[in-house]
């Protein structure tokens, strides 16, 4: 299990299975959802995009990501995990540049706190992009 | 009193300015604000926020000499 928030480049299926694992010791979790932010490949000025090449702001974005974390706990009671990884570097059209996931007592709170730490994620973390074609 | 201070770049700021850090002598954010433009022309036509010392700031105010300011276009992640 990874402590930080950003990875250098895209997020593996390994990782993915790796964070999949969250919560599997806990019995009362019946619920658990997850977002994955693929790269896409939209086409720009008639240029197709090939990757993305993430930057950030390593120190804020560590602190932001844990206070997203804090904040969506204290808004859903029913919420028990919520973990996230983002990439930062080069991630190619169709590879996993956001791993969202959240477990929780029952599905209601699962779907809404993962649907809120991916809103978080867009307004308060210090991460941009550049298209690569 | 102007104090030396670290300005980080980031995001299309960074492309702007060419480099990802630069030092700039002020006393405080808003004249900072001025040397940036007065550097880096082509910042005029960019929307930014200033984090000092990793927190963002929600008005302009006092800088002192090792503070480090970073200048942050909008986010994108995701």
């Amino acid at each position: 299990m990874t402590d930080n928030f950003l990875v250098a480049g895209p997020i593996t299926s390994v990782l993915i299975s790796e964070l999949m694992t969250l919560g599997n010791h806990d019995s009362g979790a019946g619920a658990v959802s997850i977002f994955e932010g693929r790269v896409r490949d939209d086409e720009v000025d008639g240029k197709k995009v090939k990757a993305l090449e993430y930057s950030a702001y390593n120190e804020m974005a560590e602190k932001e990501a844990a206070e997203i974390i804090r904040v969506v706990k204290s808004a859903f009671s029913d919420v028990r995990t919520v973990l996230f990884v983002h990439s930062t570097g080069i991630v190619k059209a169709g590879e996993v540049s956001l791993f969202i996931i959240v477990t929780a007592g029952h599905r209601d709170h699962a779907i809404r706190a993962c649907r809120q730490t991916l809103e978080l994620i867009k307004k308060k973390l210090p991460v941009w992009k550049k298209e690569l074609f | 009193m102007k104090a030396v201070i670290r300005v980080l770049w980031f995001g299309v700021a960074q492309e702007i300015a060419g480099t990802a850090e630069e030092e700039f002598m002020a006393e405080d954010t808003a004249t900072l604000r001025l040397l940036i433009f007065e550097k880096h022309p082509r910042m005029r036509n960019v929307k930014f926020r200033l984090a000092l010392n990793g927190t963002i700031l929600k008005k302009d105010g006092q800088l002192e000499k090792n503070d480090v300011v970073a200048v942050l276009p909008p986010f994108a992640g995701g």
